[in-house]
């Protein structure tokens, strides 16, 4: 149970730039990581993003090496302790070293960076992180991005999309990809890269290659405004929600590729149509929404999803779960959907 | 050497929330950012509160905020105990004068500082313990919430503690708080890697033998206690164990296993199935550091690699150890003895220690190696 958040700061509740950075780093598939700092920071992470695989049904753990700081060298300085650790990494030959510092060698005052600039034999890129004196956990997702852009060159663009910083951790990120890959389907368009979900530092070199990205919520903007600089690629910024919500993605895509809308869009609809018919029998059903705390786009949503539905909202209705997460297009309100009527019925 | 490949245990600040949480009564504030609050809350499953510093604090000075926190929980009425992470513990603060004025036990106990088993200690030891001379019955110690046996071991305990007419005083750490300070004079552990130290120990409850010999012990200081129901459990209990490991004996050879855990669990395992099933123990990897003078072999296995290098070089048919072993198993049979034990639903409150524990470890034993042979 956490305090309840003062409005003047919310950043003391939004996570560890260090985890945010992870879950972008650790999903490289032939790197490794480096947490500079002490083992527990390292643990923490690793036992985070272990359970996250796991619950992923992967069984693929993520590699990250500390540099295992103790109190020695919390007084004296962690640098050597780095540059061992860099050392021992470096010979297990990985496509490329990630660094990431932790606030506690922050605090002291290790140049991570310096370190990772010595010659090492392989690519070593320090990722701007520092726990939570770096930022929050988006922040941190944000520099990973944008550094690891920085590896690849700019390039002719070929027509297809990237899909821009997915959320790692989250329980249903396949499933929100599969639903995206589905949607632009109905476009003919084809995907690039996912920039960064279980991929290669080579297929980061391809990363140029896309006339699009489609961003997986606004909070990566500067991600987007970061490749748009540097590879000219426009961007749409979120992942659809909501049933018109996922028609307008639709058609801004459409017009951000230049290609037919028409047959995308009636198919959609149709498909939406299927969806909400599917569960005609909770039409008239009284439902409440828990909507405190939750952000107004995301209450928008589930209320668009009731009325569709002609269910009532009321405050003495049946209290039905409403995700924190908004669900990504139609495949989304349908998994919602059910999760409703299973409380519904009960 | 510290540095460490994906390092598999919790460090000592969680080591301490582990502990001080285990108490009723306790309001346990974990004082520092937002990312060392999460771990301990997720892995723990208990209501911790957090101080979630920011850089503004690190530079200025953390007092205000973590004063503002104590006053916000002390509505509870419970004692509050602050533990330190790494950030706070070097900013050069008083932490202990800015607490000074108020009721609340300080544990120092940052990441860096040490692994989980010192973090446990350290906040065991805040605690300041105390044995009640009068009190009659036995504490049970070694009990820790992130163990994922912590609520059946209690549970068994209790259980044949009460067939032998023996009260249970003090459950180090998952008991009432007030309970701490009224420790009856005698002790029995579920796991000696995190040993409370209180009263007389007289003998840890994991394994049929170790469990006999204890409550034998029990009988000679605790008035009125009676241990034949238990030992007559144990003996036929483990007619049925003899039984079903011969029977599978007759069938297959013995597994090659490789351990890796809390040093006490290993011994556990690896003993039982030495004893029962004949098993060649080709690797004991240890998380905490095992007990001195011990005759067995442990290796330390802290880091992902060293476990992989251990499998790799022994190369197992049975692997017993956390959900971290369970990925780097691969087809070799698998039996979770280890927190944390993740991508699994666990509803039910199995032991390991007492005479249940090694029932259904020996069943798990046996069901995973018959698989593989399915």
């Amino acid at each position: 149970m956490s305090l309840k958040p003062l409005p003047s700061n919310t950043s003391r509740f939004e996570g560890c730039t260090l985890t945010g950075a992870l879950s972008i780093t650790t999903s490289v598939c032939n790197s490794i990581s480096v947490v500079h700092g002490p083992r527990g920071c390292a643990h923490h992470n690793f036992s985070l993003l272990h359970a996250t695989a796991l619950e992923h049904d992967s069984v693929v753990a993520p590699v990250i090496q500390s540099s295992g700081l103790l109190e020695n060298e919390i007084i004296f300085g962690g640098e050597a302790a780095l540059e061992r650790t860099l050392a021992r990494t470096a010979s297990l030959c990985p496509a490329c070293i990630f660094v990431l510092s932790t606030c506690i060698a922050d605090a002291i005052g290790d140049d991570a960076g310096a370190v990772s600039r010595m010659d090492w034999g392989v690519p070593v890129i320090p990722v701007p992180t520092g726990g939570f004196l770096g930022g929050v956990f988006e922040k941190g997702v944000n520099n990973a991005l944008c550094t690891l852009s920085d590896m690849a060159e700019p390039c002719k663009p070929e027509g297809t999309i990237n899909i821009i910083g997915e959320k790692n951790l989250e329980y249903e990120v396949e499933e929100n990809y599969t639903e995206i890959s589905r949607l632009l389907s109905l476009l003919g368009l084809s995907m690039n890269i996912r920039f960064v979900h279980n991929i290669s530092n080579k297929d980061i070199s391809h990363l140029g290659q896309a006339s699009l990205n489609v961003l997986r919520d606004p909070g990566i903007n500067p991600v987007g405004n970061h490749l748009k600089a540097r590879f000219g690629a426009a961007y749409i910024p979120s992942f659809p929600y909501g049933i018109s919500g996922t028609l307008q993605f639709l058609e801004m895509t459409a017009a951000a590729c230049g290609v037919p809308l028409h047959s995308a869009l009636s198919e959609e609809i149709s498909v939406q149509e299927d969806v909400l018919a599917g569960f005609s029998d909770l039409a008239g059903t009284r439902i409440a929404l828990d909507e405190r705390g939750l952000a107004s786009p995301v209450s928008a949503v589930v209320r668009e999803v009731a009325a569709a539905l002609k269910m009532k909202v009321s405050e003495d209705g049946c209290r039905v779960p409403v995700p924190t997460d908004l669900p990504v297009g139609t495949a989304g309100i349908h998994r919602m959907l059910h999760r409703w009527r299973r409380v519904i019925h009960a | 050497m510290p540095e460490c490949t994906n390092p598999l245990w919790p460090c000592a600040m969680t080591g301490a929330a582990a502990c001080l949480a285990g108490f009723d009564g306790m309001t346990v504030v974990i004082h520092g950012s937002s990312g060392c609050y999460y771990y301990p809350t997720t892995l723990l499953h208990a209501p911790l509160y957090g101080t979630f510093i920011i850089e503004e604090e690190v530079i200025f000075g953390s007092e205000q905020r973590l004063l503002q926190v104590i006053k916000e929980v002390a509505s509870s009425g419970q004692r509050i105990a602050v533990v330190t992470t790494c950030v706070p513990s070097i900013l050069g603060e008083d932490i202990r004068a800015i607490l000074a004025s108020h009721d609340v036990l300080l544990v120092d106990s940052p990441g860096f500082s040490g692994d989980f088993e010192s973090g446990y200690r350290n906040a065991l030891s805040a605690l300041e313990p105390r044995v009640s001379p009068k009190k009659f019955g036995v504490n049970i110690d070694g009990v820790c919430i992130f163990d994922p046996f912590y609520r059946g071991n209690v549970r068994e305990l209790l259980r044949l503690l009460s067939k032998a007419k023996v009260p249970v005083a003090t459950v180090f750490c998952a008991d009432s708080l007030t309970r701490v300070q009224e420790a009856s004079p005698f002790t029995i552990g579920t796991n000696s890697d995190i040993a409370s130290g209180v009263g007389e120990n007289l003998g840890g409850t994991l394994g049929m033998k170790e469990l006999a010999d204890t409550f034998s012990r029990i009988c000679n200081v605790i008035e009125g206690a009676d241990a034949r129901p238990v030992l007559q459990e144990i003996a036929s209990e483990e007619d049925r164990i003899i039984q079903v490991c011969d029977k599978f004996l007759r069938r297959f050879d013995p597994p090659r296993v490789a351990v890796f855990s809390w040093a006490s669990y290993a011994a556990f395992a690896a003993d039982t199935l030495r004893s029962y099933l004949d098993a060649e123990i080709v690797c004991i990897g240890t998380r905490s550091t095992p007990p001195p003078g011990s005759s067995r072999v442990f290796e330390r296995a802290e880091g992902l690699s060293q476990v992989q290098a251990l499998i790799e070089n022994h190369k197992p048919d049975l692997i017993l150890g956390s959900s971290f072993e369970r990925p780097v198993s691969g087809d070799t049979a698998f039996v979770g003895l280890t927190p944390p034990l993740r991508g699994k639903v666990r509803l039910g409150s199995h032991p390991i220690a007492g005479i249940e524990g090694t029932l259904g470890f020996i069943e798990d034993v046996l069901n995973a190696c018959m698989d593989q042979h399915r």
